[in-house]
């Protein structure tokens, strides 16, 4: 750390030195020197009007002075590249050149995939004008154009509706719904883009889907804009039309913005600027929570109640138990991080940009890559053409999204031909270590005194 | 596996993905500064001599005044060239130095920070793959948006885009089958890469030559073979075989019904796309430049480590995602592997090796063998304002009694 820190003052400082030598801007003022002194020979000439000695003279005197100036020129150069060496000393000192995977790309035969998630890196970060420029330049949106035209007209009309109507068939679909989808691609073709299925027949982001996409992430921007200028109205009628998806999400974001839009009438005009009338204020919020809280029937029914007890300490609320609640420094920030999460979830995108998060963790993770790369060249073997990864790579606890088992037996991960088993005890094994102790039928856990029959065994899911 | 370890910058090898920021442009400082160099050497030679002789001449009463001042024209005329070229060097050392300043800068700033939660370390990141992404645009050629993005950024001396954009254009005039520029790059660079062991140039004069024969005229079959003489004979020592082959072309016509393979495949328009990659390497190479774009090794590496077996399987979990499939998780952020921008990319490469398990605390298992750490059941269960002592799938929905749950003790 602290050496990282002198390395990088001095590199500073040796550029700051190297900015002060005279460079080449110096050379070309020593180069117009020169063509001064050509140009005075020339002058005396003709003004002697073309005297022979004249001539001889002027031009014999002015050739060492012109010899001279190259030399200083020399000079210069000669100072320049010496301070270039110092600087190349300097970066081979504090940022030695260190060997990158360079055998075997992974990457190199997907452009089209990795093309498409930089679409829609650009475009979830609101680059709507770049990620365009680069779906044209990529050439993704050749042949979609007539497509496009046909269906988002008819999009736009049902894109509301949409989710309700997914959200409906929920309730009947199980584990094995996902041969239904076919049907689904019709009706969303976003949904074509996010499904396992179409989206494996998808090499590239079609213009039809890039601008459903750019519809949506630019109706994300702007709902996302009328929160941080304290308007919740647009998030609270999003949330209120994909009330049905949220909630099967365990999501209270409707609540969430309910709640401090509450909040937010309760301060009052002085706070929150909104006209002095009766939709605002102590009163405001009270008609507010009358019109819109029955919707969570009895959800949030002690929230609510702690609302409504608010309003007998509204003169002095500071003092009241109730000041948490009420106090909004961060809560728009925090109900904006929620809307974010919660519209990027139902479009089935991370709510941080995977591609950000992935070069993230590529940073991280590639020490030790390197380190294994160079333990393993000798042996020729790639890391990247085995299942799994030889040597752990940790990464902050933010980036872990699934739950890992690791078999305390085989000291392996439990992955989909090999799940994890509970056994009566209640300890769980991964299978094949399972079958590794039987003996017969039976078997005796590894952890406790119990014993257990391989029937009695099952298959969880962590 | 995670642990506060993990967080730490570790700033020895923080870089690595950083390297060429620093060492593109002081390698490019140095050939500019060689150019010009060269250009004071010839150019300070050629005024000497010439004023020299002028002088002599003067002296001698050989050259008349008149002469002498047509002899300063000239001689002025050369140093307004000389001029002219040293301060396109002087202009392009000076962009070179504000680039280096802006990126020890910008490195400078990640000095500062301990960890990758630091809240700085977020814009910084994000900075680097706003580099890695034009880094990855240029290397394809996607130069409109590439400045686009670097322009939207205001990020301009942190990215490459002057040194591709003439890679760009040479690696083109290959494609479309011109010659000329890649031959006028390596007269540019020709002792670096002589240094490298380059073959580009030769390939070059192989293809002019090819070309030649192409036309299959008697007349450019004398031009064939004046500049087989005058280009490829000096590489027969290094390249015999090459050379030997393309004697024998002399002969195989692509005409030719029964050409061998080893012959047609000389004729083939492959040949193009083959001297433009083979331009491209010795480009990056020259310069220090990865092979490859760098975000494909940010990529390959993050993907595999953020990658688990879950990513790919066909159950359903809390951070899987799939839309039309309401019940997903929980207030809980879709993975950016089960994400649809990276899950087909993720395919090809290997998941994360984990040694610990990473669970959640007091985990309970549903009468349909799915398993939920407690906090979890309870924080939904009240969401959903069940009941008291019902608790509900977080994935699938379904509703049981708490009675009904098992520990589990993983
Ligand atoms: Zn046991
Ligand atoms: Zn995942």
């Amino acid at each position: 750390m602290a050496t990282q820190v002198t390395a990088m003052e001095a590199l500073q400082k040796e550029l700051d030195r190297l900015n002060r030598t005279p460079g080449l801007s110096a050379t070309v003022d020593k180069v117009d020197k020169i063509i001064e002194m050509l140009t005075s020979v020339k002058d005396q000439i003709i003004q002697s009007g073309m005297d022979t000695h004249v001539a001889s003279m002027a031009i014999t005197r002015t050739q060492n002075p012109i010899k001279s100036t190259f030399e200083k020129i020399n000079d210069d150069l000669k100072g320049v590249t010496a301070t270039q060496r110092k600087l190349g000393k300097m970066l081979d000192k504090h940022f030695p050149l260190k060997d990158l995977p360079s055998e075997h790309d992974a990457m190199a035969d997907h452009e089209p995939l990795i093309n498409r998630a930089i679409s829609m890196h650009l475009l979830r970060e609101g680059q709507f004008s770049v990620a365009s420029t680069f779906i044209e330049e990529t050439g993704d949106a050749v042949g979609f154009e007539h497509v496009n035209a046909v269906i988002e007209g008819q999009e736009q009309a049902s894109m509301s509706d949409n989710y309700d109507d997914e959200a409906m068939d929920e309730d009947h679909e199980d584990e094995n719904d996902d041969e239904d989808e076919d049907e689904d691609e019709v009706v969303s073709p976003l949904g074509v883009l996010a499904t396992g299925s179409g989206f494996q027949q998808l090499q590239s982001l079609s213009s039809f889907q890039s601008h459903e996409l750019e519809a949506k992430f630019s109706q994300m921007y702007t709902i996302l804009q009328d929160i941080k200028s304290r308007n919740l109205l647009s998030a609270i009628e999003w949330a209120r039309n994909n009330s049905v998806e949220l909630e099967a999400r365990g999501s209270n974001l409707e609540f969430e913005l309910s709640r401090l839009q509450y909040v937010w009438l309760f301060k009052g005009p002085t706070v929150n600027g909104l006209p002095d009338d009766k939709f605002n204020g102590t009163a405001g919020a009270l008609l507010y929570a009358q019109q819109n809280f029955w919707r969570f029937g009895n959800r949030y029914i002690g929230e609510i109640q702690q609302l409504a007890n608010a309003q007998i300490y509204a003169p002095n609320l500071p003092k009241s138990p109730y000041w948490k609640i009420f106090s909004t420094e961060t809560a728009f920030a925090d109900v904006a991080s929620s809307f974010t999460r919660e519209f990027c979830s139902l479009l089935g995108l991370s709510a941080e940009s995977p591609l950000h998060v992935a070069v993230t963790a590529g940073a991280l993770a590639l020490p030790l890559l390197i380190k294994y790369q160079q333990a393993t060249r000798a042996r020729g073997t790639e890391w990247t053409t085995t299942n799994e990864l030889a040597f752990e790579t940790p990464l902050p606890e933010r980036m872990l999204y699934h739950s890992i088992f690791v078999c305390p037996v085989s000291k392996e991960q439990t992955t989909e031909s090999n799940p994890p088993m509970m056994i009566p005890c209640g300890h769980v094994l991964a299978k094949e270590t399972l079958q590794r102790l039987l003996k017969g039928t039976r078997f005796k856990c590894p952890y406790c005194p119990a014993e257990g029959l391989e029937k009695d065994a099952r298959r969880i899911m962590i | 596996m995670a642990d506060h370890e993990a967080s730490k910058i570790n700033h020895d090898n923080h870089l690595l993905l950083d390297q060429p920021l620093l060492r593109l442009p002081y390698e490019l400082l140095r050939k500019n500064f060689r150019s010009a160099h060269f250009t004071v050497e010839k150019e300070s030679t050629t005024l000497n001599k010439l004023l020299k002789e002028t002088a002599k001449g003067s002296l001698d009463s050989k050259t008349s005044p008149e002469d002498v001042v047509k002899d300063l024209d000239t001689m002025i005329a050369k140093m307004r060239g000389m001029k002219r070229k040293l301060s396109t060097y002087a202009d392009e050392e000076t962009r070179l130095y504000k680039q280096l300043d802006a990126r020890v800068a910008h490195l400078r700033e990640l000095s500062d920070m301990r960890s990758v939660e630091d809240v700085k370390y977020e814009a910084w990141s994000r900075k680097r793959l706003d580099r890695l992404l034009v880094d990855y645009m240029l290397r394809h050629g996607y130069n409109t948006s590439a400045q686009a993005l670097a322009n939207e950024r205001e990020m301009h001396d942190l990215v490459d885009v002057e040194t591709f954009l003439t890679m760009s254009k040479i690696r083109e005039s290959l494609e479309n089958g011109s010659v000329t520029e890649a031959l006028a790059w390596c007269n540019d660079n020709k002792k670096e890469l002589r240094k490298l062991q380059s073959n580009l140039e030769f390939l070059l004069r192989c293809q002019q030559y090819i070309e030649l024969l192409r036309i299959n005229t008697q007349s450019k079959s004398v031009e064939a073979i004046a500049h087989a003489k005058k280009y490829l004979a000096p590489f027969q020592e290094q390249y015999p075989d090459e050379v030997r082959e393309m004697a024998a072309l002399l002969a195989h016509r692509p005409t030719n019904k029964d050409l061998p393979p080893k012959y047609r495949a000389w004729y083939s328009p492959d040949r193009w796309s083959k001297l433009a990659s083979t331009f491209v390497e010795a480009h990056n190479k020259l310069l220090g430049l990865p092979t490859f774009p760098l975000l494909h090794t940010a990529l390959s590496s993050g993907l595999s480590a953020l990658k688990t077996p879950a990513c790919h399987g066909t159950q359903k979990t809390t951070s899987s995602s799939q839309p039309g499939h309401s019940h997903t998780s929980m207030t809980t952020s879709v993975c950016p592997i089960c994400s649809i921008e990276l899950n087909e990319l993720a395919k090809n490469v290997p998941y994360a090796h984990h040694s610990k398990s990473h669970l959640d605390n007091d985990l309970l298992c549903l009468p349909n063998g799915r398993v939920y750490g407690q906090a979890k059941l309870d924080e939904y269960a009240a969401k959903a304002g069940l009941a008291e002592g019902q608790v509900k799938d977080l994935v699938t929905g379904e509703v049981y009694s708490r009675a009904a749950l098992k520990k589990v003790f993983a």
